[in-house]
């Protein structure tokens, strides 16, 4: 077991991270613009802007769920081998606050969003027997609460570690370990009832229990895909060359494997149960994906989003090469849009795919931004955490 | 050599914290353990366990015998409820039997080293609780003399199983598994099994511990292959921890039935099989380290760290509870509704809130480290535990059924003596079966044990030079106990 020697390496993000921040941030700015003003162009009452504009918002906000998860999971195994992996996720998970102000064209219009917040709701007596939950003003108390809980958490632990930096105090660590388990249970509430409101109230009639615990599932997957890809491009930077080793890709890739079939496991749960027993008013969501065009993009999601990463990721050789481990990377990661996709638009449009140029400028705009917001955290602080206590374990971690 | 045990529990991030304490080498670990099943006859307490084990075994036997000389009319079941007792029976001993291999498979790929103390205590107490789970779906089909039907056996009659029936998918999920556990822990045995051959006294011994260990002579190319083996049957086991609770789940959860129809099921039922399988192993292990002075190789960190796993699965077991609860009112559907109230309000609302006070309170007080490293807590949770998640299944299963959606159809349900006798017979196998475990199996495995102890790695940290081939370290330097400094000092 060599400790990897991290002496060489470069740990800063330097000037390099401004000139990304701007230039992403501009590209995010100008899609969303010209998204917008497509909406508003539009004869729709900017609905093909809503849906499109909610399907990339939720795709990558997943994504920053997922590293908080990872982070509050780091810190309450008390994990030592992905000490050195640890920055990028923190840097993903602190793009809460400008997705919070990214929210704003949502919250204008939940009209065309959420039958429950449209003029139709109060003909419909299920939906009259809801309105104690679905209602605009407390599903926007809810929504603040998500989201200043969510970057309130990032940012202590995202601070604290970089605090540990300079001092190296491993009281630090303990107290995030501390406070990383109540953590989880504030996680847990939060990211379940925030995919009731976002996407399962898109069909206000129908419900899931266990929708909560399927898009945990898919934000993790996720997140696991973009972290090497982040980490790869880092390296590809000339920075944290010696940190990360193929030793770590290894774990990430077998990480990913476990939440890809645990992916898998919750969807074919929620599909088995409701197929099975048959009660119309449950069956009405499948049927509407099992439909038209959405049924053979079904079949892709049951092959892409399981079959074919679990045989790609199944290999050690795949998981320990940078090439491969990035293309699986990449394939998981738009398998997971995929999913988003298949959970926000069949409302809107059930007869077709509803893909437009539209999806394009949202995707590329939230995600310019998100790329913008997620460097600028990264240049804030070391790449990698430089005070950990258990920084050694991890330089010198080891599949064995 | 007494020496007062080390506090491992305390945190310290710098420092991986040993695992077995009180300067305890290769040899020391072997002669504790081997001689626990060496001694020519075992203690006293020992003979009046298994003498009251075997009683109770006796009652299961009789209540079996009038079950089927009878009729299942003995029991309580009526029309709706023809599940009660024996299938909460069936689903509490398969929940107990989940915390053995998700220890031996699970905790393995997670790399956790701890594992190695209680695995095959854990293992052992799967094996017994799927033989006592086994029994009941087996005897509650009313003509027992045909339970092989359950199996898709050709014959004469052209009779199959419904494969469509997640009924049938249980017989495979949890023979699958049953199987696959015995795999496991024998195949994890053998090296100890060697061991014991190697030490017999008498020649039965070495005869019966010489066939079992398979010719294991402890050479490179056999731990090579043991090694492998035991990490493909670790990947291979660990869907099975998951599947077979899923598939439990869907016996319930593929009806139409309120309160039985959710889709959260799976996964929430495997969240409290793993809850009451720890449970189980707590409760055992408690007084099992105390009698066979087995405390610094099962220390207050592995019950620390049991005791968080219990922890976050209650509370997800409670979480689960919360959402379900949510759902019922949010679907708007009345019947739904009514379903949860009527748990927690209706004739078996104090079966209710015993769930809810066991399963979802007791765990909560392990959020203090201090009712974590206490005995009489830990031990007094684990049973409330255990009570609280044989009244969960007792509640999913009774309330759903004695109150559908027809007034016309509702019915209670009151077990007969012969039911609550039967479970208690069930507890009887089962400590049978663990008595006589202890008393001729290694109760801990130490091959594995061994390969966690800083001796297994004199090539790093402060060990580098020290020691020798057969784990024998200088006294003085074992004895620093839990504060060596992991990597470079």
């Amino acid at each position: 077991m060599q400790r990897a020697d991290i002496t060489k390496d470069n740990l800063q993000l330097g000037a390099r991270a401004a000139k990304v921040t701007w230039l992403a941030g501009a590209i995010g700015l100008v899609a969303i613009a010209a998204a917008v003003l497509l909406g508003l162009l539009s004869s729709d009452g900017g609905e093909s802007f809503a849906t499109a504009y909610l399907t990339a918002f939720v795709f990558f906000l997943t994504l920053a769920l997922g590293a908080l998860f990872f982070v509050l999971l780091q810190h309450v195994t008390g994990a030592g081998w992905g000490v050195v992996v640890r920055r990028p996720a923190e840097a993903i998970a602190g793009v809460f606050p400008l997705f919070a102000v990214l929210s704003i064209p949502l919250l204008f219009n939940l009209h065309s969003i959420y039958p429950w917040a449209g003029g139709e709701a109060a003909s419909d007596h299920v939906l009259a027997g809801k309105a104690a939950y679905l209602n605009v003003p407390f599903f926007l108390i809810r929504w603040i609460a998500y989201f200043g809980i969510w970057s309130l958490m990032a940012s202590y632990f995202r601070r604290t570690s970089a605090r540990q930096d300079g001092s190296g105090d491993p009281a630090l660590t303990i107290k995030m370990e501390r406070l990383s388990a109540p953590g989880m249970v504030v996680f847990a509430l939060t990211a379940t009832f925030f995919s009731f409101d976002v996407l399962m109230s898109r069909d206000p009639h129908w419900y899931s229990t266990i929708y909560g615990v399927y898009l945990f599932s898919g934000s993790v997957v996720g997140f696991c895909a973009v972290l090497p890809l982040l980490t790869l491009s880092l390296q590809r930077w000339g920075r944290i060359q010696h940190a990360v080793t193929r030793e770590h890709y290894h774990d990430l890739g077998k990480l990913t494997f476990a939440f890809v079939v645990f992916w898998a496991y919750i969807a074919f749960s929620q599909f088995m149960l409701m197929w099975y027993s048959n009660i119309p008013e449950e069956t009405s969501w499948y049927l509407r994906r099992l439909s038209g065009p959405w049924s053979g993009f079904s079949l892709i999601l049951l092959l892409g989003h399981f079959v074919i990463p679990f045989w790609l990721l199944i290999s050690r050789g795949v998981k320990r090469r940078p090439a491969t481990l990035a293309f699986a990377a990449s394939w998981v990661l738009l398998m997971h849009l995929l999913d988003v996709y298949w959970l926000t638009m069949p409302e809107s449009s059930p007869t077709s795919l509803g893909f437009s140029l539209m999806h394009v400028l949202c995707l590329a705009g939230v995600g310019a931004l998100m790329i913008a917001a997620v460097t600028y955290n990264l240049s804030r602080s070391a790449l990698i955490p430089v005070g950990d206590p258990r920084l050694d374990e991890s330089l010198s971690f080891e599949n064995v | 050599m007494k020496t007062a045990i080390p506090d491992s529990t305390v945190d310290d991030p710098r420092v991986r914290p040993e695992l077995i304490l009180g300067g305890n080498d290769f040899t020391t670990v072997t002669d504790k353990v081997a001689g626990l099943m060496e001694r020519p006859r075992p203690p006293r307490a020992w003979y009046i366990a298994f003498a009251v084990s075997l009683a109770l075994t006796g009652v299961l036997v009789a209540m079996i015998g009038y079950l089927v000389l009878t009729g299942v009319g003995v029991w309580g079941l009526n029309n709706p409820v023809g599940w009660g007792f024996d299938i909460t029976n069936f689903v509490f001993w398969v929940g107990i039997g989940h915390a053995g291999t998700l220890i031996s498979a699970i905790l393995f790929l997670f790399r956790q080293k701890w594992r190695t103390s209680i695995n095959r205590f854990a293992e052992a107490m799967t094996i017994f609780a799927v033989v006592c789970a086994g029994l009941f779906p087996a005897i509650h089909v009313g003509r027992i003399w045909l339970a092989w039907w359950l199996f898709p056996l050709p014959n004469q009659q052209q009779v199959w199983p419904n494969f469509r029936s997640p009924l049938l998918w249980d017989v495979f999920a949890v023979s699958s598994y049953m199987f696959v556990s015995l795999m496991f822990w024998y195949m994890g045995m053998i090296p100890d099994l060697a061991t014991l051959r190697d030490r017999a006294k008498t020649k039965v011994r070495q005869i019966v511990y010489g066939i079992f260990s398979l010719g294991w002579r402890g050479s490179n190319r056999q731990w090579h292959r043991y090694e492998r083996a035991y990490l493909l049957l670790a990947a291979l086991a660990t869907p099975l921890v998951v599947s077979v609770h899923s598939v439990v789940s869907f016996d319930f959860a593929a009806s139409q039935l309120p309160g039985w129809h959710t889709t959260v099921f799976p996964p929430y039922f495997v969240a409290g099989a793993i809850f009451s399988g720890f449970a189980m192993v707590m409760m055992l292990i408690i007084p099992a380290r105390q009698y066979f002075g087995l405390k610094d190789i099962v220390t207050m960190r592995h019950l620390d760290n049991m005791s968080k796993i219990i922890l976050a699965t209650g509370s997800m077991v409670g979480f689960a509870y919360a959402i379900e609860f949510f759902m019922a009112w949010y679907s708007g559907n009345p019947y739904e509704m009514f379903t949860f109230l009527n748990r927690a309000m209706g004739p078996y609302s104090w079966a209710y809130w015993i769930m809810v006070s066991c399963n979802v309170l007791t765990p909560q007080l392990f959020w203090f480290k201090k009712l974590r490293g206490s005995i009489p807590v830990l031990f007094v949770a684990s049973i409330l535990i255990n009570v609280g998640m044989w009244f969960e299944r007792f509640v999913i299963i009774v309330t759903s059924l004695s109150r559908d959606f027809l007034p016309g159809s509702w019915l209670s349900y009151t077990p007969t003596y012969v039911e609550i006798l039967t479970f208690a017979g069930s507890f009887g196998l089962f400590f049978t079966l663990f008595l006589l475990f202890v008393r001729y199996l290694p109760m801990v495995a130490m091959a594995e044990v061994k390969s966690v102890m800083p001796q297994a790695h004199l090539e790093e940290g402060i060990h580098k030079g020290l020691g020798d081939y057969w784990g024998d370290m200088p006294q003085q330097h074992g004895e620093k106990g839990g504060h060596h400094r992991g990597g470079k000092s």
